[in-house]
This record gives structure tokens, sequence and C-alpha cells, in this order.
């Protein structure tokens, strides 16, 4: 009987990739696909890709999300993982963006989903905020930033922002969460393993300024308005949104426009001048702490 | 390895080296520097080793990095980064091309590669010889493909592409291997050798994956070594594997290994001086420590010719 045509590039790309991601036996053997030589089976180099690509992702998962794999317990947090690479799996060339979908997986898999909201589990609900957190806190922290734009105070006066209008800092992360999940996050980047975040509604807003995360609870009132600001609505319909006074309104504009948080949109074009990096002198080397907070 | 060869000997700090000229998108594919020769040894530009290398500007001829940490960055890595990238030749490695996958080629990929290419300036930019995932999925893992026809004439086809977007050279690695394909009608070596003939590309030659292929597979390591087209090797990579008595593991976690320092003896007498770059990436020491493991490159002449 003569051999089966051998497969083409496609097809054994195919087949090793699902021999690799997807749990249980192959559906053509690796012998059949795969040489045998020197101290290497088939199986067992099919078995050393398929580990390497588990452990290589968990520990991206691990690495993104510290303070979640340190609330649900390594094993725990391992679980939910597993069951999240396995369901989305990456189709991102980095690593960094790994996680992108992972809140929305635990929601969609919490096991109360389908109870009215009154009635879920506030620890979960805390899970998830956290697991959103950190998604926020990577993007904040490697994303674009305001450390290369002029500064407001000579590009444009904070005292007259909002009548052009603003916009928001690419690294401004608005988010409303259950429970203080910032809190808990800061205490074990900081090595610390506190009691889990207990419910408390909390509105924060996550920025970045000399290439430091800032994290800043804000008041209810507040956080509307500067949603609302963000989303390019005007001063005065914002204040209006927010049930504030337009004069504190202006104020917390101010405030806000002086921290980067909102940038104001020029009423004249301005010429760009593109710095360049390599022959700029060197600043002196600092690093920056991961994690600040503020308050408003 | 001769003092021509090696800029650390000497102590010739960046400071003292002359600033690498910028691309300025316009790399000519075979330049006078299109060999690299006088970069010397170079080390993998690793995030815990940015405030020494910052603060201490040490002596190292040149860094490579890994592209995909600083392709989308805006934060404080990639600031560091153009820092670094005033004082030393930088040279970016990637993981994520995909170069043998029968997907299309991340067009958007390649774009962002070349932005960060002209942004610091890079010598050449590599990937490997490989594929990472198909019908969009990424895994992340650096797969094998089957040495045939199909696959030379695939992959030469997409390198043609991608030296069109960078305007750079493009630098193939060989990487470890635990599989093979049963179908593959060639060796790795031919198939590399022809790849670099129909393509146009050249050669990063990873002296710790063909031991640690070698050892999987039972082949001859020297025997691949010497195969190659020396004149198309534009960088050595060195780095540590570990030993799990049935097989290896490429782990860039510990020394580099007697044999691959036998086999790195023989790359460099037959390809002559060759930039050298020392990849460490698990239980990664303080930077003194990697740098004293990359100097004992410096035992090994090179023989000219």
């Amino acid at each position: 009987m003569a051999d089966p045509p051998a497969p083409s590039l496609d097809q054994a790309q195919h087949w090793l990739q699902d021999a690799i991601t997807r749990p249980g036996d192959p559906a053509v053997p690796a012998a059949v696909m795969l040489a045998g030589a020197g101290p290497l089976t088939a199986d067992h180099g099919l078995a050393i890709y398929r580990n390497g690509y588990r452990k290589r992702l968990l520990e991206a998962m691990r690495r993104l999300h510290p303070a979640l794999c340190v609330l649900l317990g390594a094993e725990l947090f391992e679980e939910f993982a597993t069951d999240y690479l396995d369901a989305r799996p990456s189709r991102s060339y980095t690593l960094a963006r790994l996680d992108e979908d992972f809140a929305d997986h635990l929601t969609a898999r919490r096991p109360d989903r389908d109870a009215p909201a009154a009635r879920r589990e506030a620890w979960i609900d805390a899970l998830i905020d956290l697991a959103r957190y950190e998604r926020a806190y990577t993007e904040v922290c490697d994303g674009p930033g305001i450390e290369d734009e002029p500064s407001p105070r000579v590009h444009g006066r904070a005292d007259d922002a909002g009548d052009a209008g603003v916009t928001p800092a690419p690294c401004l992360r608005l988010m409303r969460v259950c429970a203080p999940v910032h809190r808990y996050h800061a205490a074990v980047r900081a090595g610390r393993r506190p009691a889990p975040p207990s419910p408390r509604p909390t509105c924060l807003a996550i920025s970045r300024r000399d290439y430091r995360v800032v994290v800043s609870p804000l008041p209810p009132d507040a956080f509307v308005l500067l949603g609302a600001l963000a989303s390019g609505t005007s001063l005065e319909a914002a204040a209006h949104t927010a049930s504030m006074v337009l004069a504190d309104a202006r104020a917390r504009l101010r405030a806000w426009i002086t921290h980067g948080w909102l940038l104001p949109v020029r009423r004249e074009p301005v010429l760009h001048h593109c710095p360049d990096r390599r022959t700029n002198p060197p600043a002196q080397p600092r690093i920056p702490s991961q994690h600040e907070e503020t308050s408003p | 390895m001769t003092s021509e060869a090696v800029a650390v000997p000497g102590g010739a700090g960046p400071s003292s080296s002359p600033h690498p000229p910028p691309f300025n998108g316009r790399a000519p594919l075979d330049g006078p520097d299109a060999g690299g020769r006088g970069l010397g040894l170079g080390l993998g530009l690793r995030a815990q080793h940015l405030p020494h290398v910052l603060g201490e500007w040490p002596p190292v001829g040149w860094f490579e990095i890994i592209s995909e940490n600083f392709m989308d960055s805006g934060g404080y890595p990639r600031h560091a980064l153009d820092r670094i990238a005033d004082r030393y030749p930088i040279v970016m490695h990637g993981v994520s091309m995909s170069i043998g996958s029968t997907d299309p080629l991340d067009m958007d990929y390649l774009h962002r590669l070349r932005g960060l290419a002209d942004g610091v300036g890079a010598r050449w930019v590599s990937d490997h010889v490989c594929w990472t995932g198909v019908a969009g999925v990424s895994t992340h893992e650096l797969l094998p493909v089957p040495f045939t026809e199909d696959t030379l004439r695939h992959m030469a086809r997409r390198v043609g592409v991608v030296q069109d977007v960078l305007e750079r050279p493009l630098v193939l690695e060989n990487p470890s291997t635990y599989a093979a394909f049963a179908n593959s009608t060639m060796t790795e070596w031919e198939f590399l050798a022809r790849l670099c003939e129909e393509s146009g590309c050249r050669l990063l030659l990873d002296v710790n994956n063909v031991y640690v292929s070698a050892v999987n597979h039972g082949f001859d390591p020297e025997e691949y070594v010497r195969a190659l087209p020396h004149d198309r090797v534009r960088q050595i990579h060195l780095a540590g594997h570990t030993d799990l008595g049935t097989h290896l593991i490429d782990t860039h976690d510990r020394p580099v290994s007697a044999p691959v320092w036998d086999l790195y003896r023989l790359a460099v007498d037959l390809a002559g001086p060759t930039p050298t770059l020392l990849e460490w990436d698990e239980h990664i020491p303080p930077f003194p420590e990697l740098l004293a493991e990359l100097r004992k490159a410096e035992r090994y002449p090179v023989h000219d010719g």
C-alpha cells in the first residue's frame, strides 16, 4: 500500500498548533507527523512544545496579574488563566496583550452570571474589578504618555482651557470599581499580603507622569465630571451632568490640566517640533516607582 | 578572537565610541557596515539592567533588544532605550515575525518593527527560522518548519517582502528544536544555506541552539556549523541550556557550556570576526556577572580568512 501523501506546509502547521494548544491527543498521532531521532520520540518532542506553550503563557499571566494571583491563590489563578487561554488563545504578537480579554472572560464565566445584579457575589465583583484594574495599570505604565508633550503652561493656559475643549491624555484611564482594588494591588506589589479588598464603591483615575503611574481616587461627582470632559463634553454641560457648580467644575478642570490628565485643545495650529531622540542631551537617569497614589 | 573584533578589551566604553550613524530609513542592504564587523561583543538588554546601564554606561560593544518588548512601548523602557541608543549600537531581535507561517505576513507588525528600527538606528533586524502560529493564533513559541522545497520557496518569498518593508537585511536565527517533521527532505543546515542563497537573508548563528538541537535530534553539531555559508553569518548567539538527562532545553538561564564554547571556536574560525552576543533570560545575574561571562569569548581567537 502506498504511503499517504506528505502534508502541505499549511496542514503540518495546523496539525502542530492544534496538537500544542488543544487538550487531549492530536487528531493524527505525533509519530505519523514527526520524525523520532536521537533521544526524543515524536511524542516526547511534542510534549516539550505543549508544556513550553502552557508554561510561557501562564508565566505571562502571572506577571500581568500579580495581585489577582495572590487574591485567588496560585492554584485557582492557574485554573482560571488556563480556562481563559484555552477559550481565547492569543492573537497578538506581544505577550503584553495576552490578558486583554481576561476580565471579560471572568465575567462571562462567573457562576452567578444569571442572577440579578443585587444578588451576585461581591467577592467575584472584586476579583473581576482587580483583573480590570491590573490590565489598565499595564496599559498606563507601558502605553503612550505625555512625557514628550509640551507643557500646557507653554502652549495653552489652564485658566481658559475648556473654552476650546480638552482631550484626555493617552495614559488616562477612568474606572469605577466595587472595592479599593488599587490599594490591594499596591500592597501586593510592595511585597505585602493584604486582607482581601472589602466592598466599597470607588472611583479611580489612573494616569502617568514622569513615567510614574499615579492612581487617584475621586469623589463621585468629580469622576462624572472628568468622564464627561474626557468624552468631549463642554465644561458647562459636563458641570450640569455632574450636578456641580460651574466655578467648582472649572477649578477641577484647571487642576486636571495641570496634572496632565486632560490636554487643552489648541485653538491655533501649532508647529510641532519633533525632537531628535538621537541628539538630545541625555537626562539624569532615574527609575520611576511603579505606583503612587495621590489626592485629586 | 582578536582585539580587532572585540570592543570590550581596553575598556573602550560607549562614551568614547563613535556615534552610530542613523539609518534615516535608507540602510543599505550591503554597505560597508553590512557585516557588522567591529561591533565585537554585545549583551541582550534586559529590563532589570536598565538602571545599571543608564548609571554606569558599562563597556559593552552593543546591545540587542527583544523587538516586541519595545515596539508598542511608550513607557519608561522605551524612554531608557532611546537614551541607550544614543550611546550604543542597537541590534533588534524579534520573536513574532513568524516568517515560516502560512498565515499572511502581519504588515502592521512589520511597519511597527520598521518604525522602531528607524527610531533606534538598528544596525540590523533579526528573527527566527520558525513560525509562531496559524489561523490568526499566536502560540508565542518558536515552532519548527518542515525542511522541504515548498517551505523554502514560501519562506524565501516572505523574506523578500520583509526586507522591502524594513529596507534592511533580515537576519534569521536557527532555533532550538525538540521535534522535526517526518516529511523533511533536507537537513536544517542545507535548508539554511539554500534560504540564504535564494532570499538574500543573513544568518544569526546560535551555537547553543545548534548544540541543543544536535543532542536532541542526534546529529553532529560540527557538521552543521561547517556546512553553513560562513560569509552569510552576520551575528553569533551564545547562551546556556539545561541538561535534563534525556535531552537539552534552551533555557538561557546559566553560563555557556563547554561544548558550546567549542562550537563557538569553530564558528569564528570559519566565519571570521563576527559580532557575538550573550543571551540570558532567566535567573538573570547582576550586570557585572553577565559581562564577565561575555568576556570569556575573548579567549577564542579569530583567524581571518
